[in-house]
Order: C-alpha cells, then structure tokens, then sequence
C-alpha cells in the first residue's frame, strides 16, 4: 500500500510543480525546492530582488496545498500580538477582539506567509521562532495547535533602510532559504513583459487548480516519505563529512577568494540544520522515483538548505550571499564519495 | 806555391788511403774468423744471472764479463756485440736480444783487464717451458804475428749461458696440439678474477635495477604511468572477480581516479563540467553515465547493492582502461554493455 501511496503522490507533486510552472515562468530550480521542503515539513524563506515573483510563486503553492491560508505584512510598527489577535470597535460600540492571522483559521492552518518578514521586529520575530519550531501558540490563556503549518516568508536582501537582520536562531528554523532571481533566458524574460497573463497577478494565481494536494495528509505522508527512503552507510559517512566541512571548512581544503578561511566560520551548520537537509534529501529522492539517497540528492538541496544557516564573522556578514554559495560550492568539490 | 799544393795533395790522398785501408782491416777483423787465442793468454771470469729458470718474456738478463789479456794482445772494440743485433741459432730468430753494452779497460802491468757489462732481453716465450741461451759471444785481439796469425788477429769466444723460458700461460689452459702454429701470438694472461668480480657485480646492478623497477613500478617513472587512470588501472589488475568487496574497492579506486583528473569531487550532476573541462572523455560519456548507475547502485542502492555478479569489475577494468586512453589522449575502444 505505502508504495502506491508513494507513486500516488509522486504524481500529485509532479502536477503540482507542473501547474506552477505554467504560472511562475523560468523558475524551474525554486519551485521543485519549494515542493520538496512541502513533503519535508520545512518553512522556506525566499530571497531576491523587489517584483522577482515571490509572493507570487508562494501564493501559487498556496492555491495548490489547500487549507487555511493566512498572510501578514512586515512592517516597522508590527508587534507579535498583532499576529495572534486585534481588537476593534464593534456596531454595538464595544471593543471586540477577533483572532489575529495565526488563529484565524484554528487547526486547519497550512500556510501562514509573512511578506517582507525583514521589516518586521526582532520581538515579532522572537514569536514567529515559536510558532515555527513547535507549531503551537499560547494566548487567552489557552494552547493553540497549527500541526498542519508552514511559513513561508520572503525578504528583500537589497534594501536595508528601516529593516531588521533575521538572527540566527530564526533564519535556522527555516528549512530553506531560496534564492530568486530574474531568469536570463530572452524568451522568458520578453515574455514577462509582453504577455499579458503576467499582468494580473490574482488571475493568474486563479488560472491554478485548488487544492492539488491534500494538507491534512501532508504530515502523515511525510512521515511515510522519511521511512521508506532509505540512506546507506556509505551515504551517512558522505552526509557527515559535508557537516564537518561546514564546520571547519579549511581542514578540508576549501578556500573562497578574498577570504581567511581560519576566520571565517564562527557556527557550522546545526544538527537541526543536517537533520532538514536530509530529510529534503529523502524527499528529492522520492520525487525522482528512487528507493535511496544519493548523494546528488543531497546537492540538490544542500545551499538551501545549510546556507543561511552558517554563521560568519561579522566582517564577511555583508558579503554573506556571495561567501555562503562560494564556500559551499568548495565543500561539495572538496568533500567527495565515497 | 804549385809545388807545396801538390805535397799537401799527396798528403790528403795519403791519408785517405790509409783510412780506407784500416777501416777494411777493421771490417775483415770482424767478419773473418781469426785463430784462436793461444792458450793462457785470456783470464776469464763472469758473472751470470742468478738462476737459469723462470724467466719470461720481457724479463732483463744481466750477465757481466771480465777478460784479464796479458800484454801485449788488446781488444778490438769493434768486434764486440752489437746492441739490437738479434741472434740465430739454426736459421731461426733465437728471440734473445742485446739491449745495452758497456765495457772499461784497466791497465795492469802485465795484463790489460776488459769488464763488459751486457744486458739481454727475452722476446719469445712458449706454451711449455722453453730452453734458451745467452749467445756465446766472440771478440777478437790484436797480439803479435804467429804462424797462425800471421796478421797477429786472434778471437776468443766468450761461452754461451744455458737458461729456461717460462711459459705465460697457466698449465692446461692451452691445449698444445692444438696450438702448434708458429705463428700463433702470445698467450694472454686470462682474467678470471675480474670477470668474476664484473658478473658479481653486473648481478648486483641488475638486481637494484629490478628493485628499483619494483618500487618505481607502483609510482610514477613514466611520464604517462603517473596519471591518476593508469595507476587505477594497474591497482584494479590485482583486484579478483570472486571478492564482492573488491568491487567497491575498484569503484572507490575509478571515482578517486575521476576526482584527481577533475581536481574536483565528480558527481553525475557535475558530469557537465567534467567533460567540458576535460573534451578528451566526451567519447566515453555513456560510459560515464553507466559508470555513476553502477557506483550509485553498489554504494547508495539498499535493493541491489549486493547482486553483483564479477562482470562488474571486468566491465569496470575494460572502463579504467578507456578512462587511461582518454587521460592519454588516445580514442578509446568501445566495450559492452556490462
């Protein structure tokens, strides 16, 4: 049964990664990353310039998972109660308090976006840690469970007035950190300008069938993806050498230009942090029909996975993009297997 | 003035004459034999050389002689031996040689005492030991007219001394039957010592060579033996078909190979780069590809991981094989499907 199950939904996710990619064009890379943190139960930060196209592609996948679907806005003034409850005055003339974005939809909660979560404050970022790592939330005295969630969140890397650096602690309860970019093929970029479907945002996002996959089932089918695929010794050995070298990369010979190499890596990459990255590696490996991880599977997923969770000092912090895919590019040449 | 020219003329042609005259006796006294000296006119004693055997070809024989002649008979220089003469006994080159002669002449008051000091030297030599003489010598002297000598010419003979020549040549290493030329060269001197001593050591030399082959062997000595796919495929020769472990161990020796060439860990999804970095491989690519299926079955495959038969590892050697040619710029020969 656990087979068909998994040729049943291999399926679903390829109609899934199908019908997006009819919306958001030229982002081929992101989109299967997107899905494969889905199956893995792992929030996703996109990252990229202003009007790239990443409220549009999670608003896609959000059509596509079903279930609730809240989103915020980051701004300067957000508190952390202004994502549980708001309060207003009611036709009777009396304050009411309704449910904020986060318990709006109850337990049916699948995807919680948080635009521009860099405009935000650290204490809204302080809740979001919670709600991310343990999918509950406390308020009126009483535990909310949202077992069904994912935050997916975007950010804007360029612009820095009036915004704030997502810590550490935050950024690594993020599965993957995606970057986006404008594709550079002609076709798709004249395309983007001239077709008019690109034009309209909601109708675009509407042209996509609802409710592809079935949210409830997400967590139990993961589970299911997580068992059934399995990693060898000779894998495990792999896996753990990468986690080495992002640790103490020179030790394995890695170098990136203009950078000392002893400096540069305060933190390696957390348990947690492996822990994610192989789960999407399982995932990679179910979507392209294999039994076991290999370890392209883990390439695949191993910069979205582990980048923004390295720990830099601060004087490479500004040059972080640029240092992070350098250094694990190096690590993935250095580190081989078996 | 005429008439003392020509008394000084006469005196010229006088003189002459009489040159002619004594320079022919002198020649006569040489050449014709002359009468024996009468009896106790001539005090011989002489001083041999020490031995009469062992002598060899080369070899100086000293030999000193003393005439004590009463007065008034003197010696005739010119009918001593002469240095280089050689002489004959039976028509035949005797090979004995005067080297060097010196004679004085003391006046006794009775006597006139001749010391003649020759030197002979030995040039023949034979395959036995061979007798020789030193030449009896005959000098003549002037004494007063006899019946005999009517000129007063007589000659003495100075006795002969009887020694053996000693071959050069080691008993039994000549087989004289066999040998009988006359015209046969000398015997040399067979060195056996020194072409034991060169065979010894000819048989040290090529033993470091072969050692030297040996260590070298397993490294690189040849511009082309030091690639990374020849030293893989020398060290896959040693591997057997009927040990399972040594199929991973080729593949582990093939990828390591890969990753040297490459001076980057190669992974099938890095497999574009490979060859564009290195064109040389492009004519094995499917091979490549065929190559990473079998490694990602051996290594990371739970199903399958251990249904190798050994046409794998031949496959796998026919493989590095391809792989050296290429690293050599060579085309290489295409194989089966394993």
């Amino acid at each position: 049964m656990s087979d068909k199950q998994l040729t049943d939904w291999r399926q679903h996710a390829q109609k899934l990664e199908s019908e997006i990619n009819k919306v958001v064009v030229g982002q081929q890379t992101p989109i299967r990353l997107i899905t494969t943190a889905i199956f893995s139960r792992g929030h996703v930060l996109l990252e990229g310039d202003v009007g790239v196209g990443k409220t549009t592609l999670l608003r896609a996948f959000t059509r596509c998972i079903g279930g609730g679907y809240q989103r915020i806005e980051g701004t300067i003034d957000l508190m952390p109660n202004d994502l549980v409850y708001h309060t207003y005055l009611g036709e009777d003339g009396k304050p009411h308090v309704s449910p904020g974005p986060l318990l709006m939809s109850g337990e049916n909660l699948s995807v919680f976006f948080f635009n521009e979560i860099n405009r935000a404050r650290p204490q809204v970022h302080s809740l979001l840690l919670r709600v991310m790592a343990e999918r509950t939330l406390s308020a009126f005295n009483k535990e909310y469970h949202f077992p069904h969630m994912l935050v997916f969140a975007d950010r804007n890397q360029v612009e820095k007035e009036e915004t704030f650096e997502i810590p550490s602690a935050a950024r690594d309860r993020f599965m993957m950190e995606i970057p986006i970019v404008v594709p550079d093929d002609n076709e798709i970029m004249e395309s983007l300008i001239f077709d008019t479907k690109f034009h309209n945002v909601d109708a675009l996002v509407n042209t996509i069938p609802a409710d592809i996959l079935q949210f409830d089932q997400l967590n139990d089918f993961s589970a299911l993806i997580q068992t059934k695929i399995e990693a060898t010794s000779t894998l495990r050995q792999y896996a753990l050498n990468l986690w080495r070298a992002t640790k103490t990369p020179s030790a394995y010979g890695v170098k990136v230009s203009g950078v000392d190499m002893n400096r540069l890596v305060l933190a390696g990459a957390s348990p947690r942090g492996m822990s994610m990255m192989l789960r999407a590696a399982r995932v990679n490996a179910w979507i392209n029909n294999r039994d076991s991880v290999l370890p392209e599977d883990i390439h695949a997923v191993f910069h979205s996975t582990v980048a923004h969770r390295l720990v830099f000092s601060p004087v490479y912090e500004m040059r972080r993009t640029e240092i992070a895919r350098d250094l694990l590019t190096g690590i993935v040449n250095a580190v081989a297997a078996p | 003035m005429n008439c003392q020219m020509n008394q000084l003329i006469k005196l010229i042609n006088i003189s002459l004459l009489s040159l002619i005259l004594s320079t022919s006796f002198l020649a006569n006294a040489n050449d014709e034999p002359s009468p024996e000296i009468p009896e106790g006119i001539v005090k011989l004693s002489k001083i041999n050389p020490d031995r009469n055997v062992g002598f060899l070809m080369g070899d100086i024989m000293n030999r000193t002689i003393t005439l004590e002649v009463k007065k008034p008979y003197k010696l005739i220089e010119t009918t001593l031996p002469i240095v280089g003469y050689e002489h004959r006994y039976k028509g035949q080159v005797s090979g004995i040689e005067l080297r060097k002669i010196n004679h004085t002449e003391k006046e006794n008051r009775d006597t006139t005492t001749y010391v003649i000091q020759l030197a002979y030297q030995v040039f023949t030599t034979a395959p036995v030991v061979k007798p020789a003489i030193l030449p009896a010598e005959t000098v003549k002297f002037q004494g007063p007219p006899t019946e005999e000598a009517k000129d007063g010419l007589v000659q003495y003979t100075i006795p002969e001394f009887y020694f053996r020549i000693s071959p050069m040549a080691v008993f039994g290493a000549v087989k004289i039957e066999e040998d009988m030329s006359p015209l046969r060269q000398p015997v040399l001197l067979q060195p056996y010592v020194e072409k034991q001593k060169l065979t010894a050591y000819l048989a040290v030399l090529g033993l470091s060579l072969l050692g030297l082959l040996y260590i070298l062997g397993s490294r690189a000595w040849l511009p082309l033996m030091g690639r990374p796919f020849a030293q893989a495929s020398r060290q896959l020769t040693k591997l057997s078909s009927k040990n399972p472990e040594d199929l991973k161990l080729a593949l582990s020796r093939v990828h390591k190979a890969l990753n040297t060439t490459a001076k980057y860990s190669v992974f099938s999804d890095n497999m574009d780069a490979f060859l564009s970095h290195t064109p040389s491989f492009k004519a094995i690519e499917a091979e490549i590809d065929q190559f990473f299926t079998l490694s990602h079955q051996v290594f990371f495959d739970t199903q399958i991981s251990t249904s190798h038969d050994g046409n794998s590892l031949v496959w796998l050697k026919k493989f590095c094989k391809q792989c050296r040619d290429c690293e050599r710029g060579l085309k290489p020969a295409k194989q089966k499907k394993a």
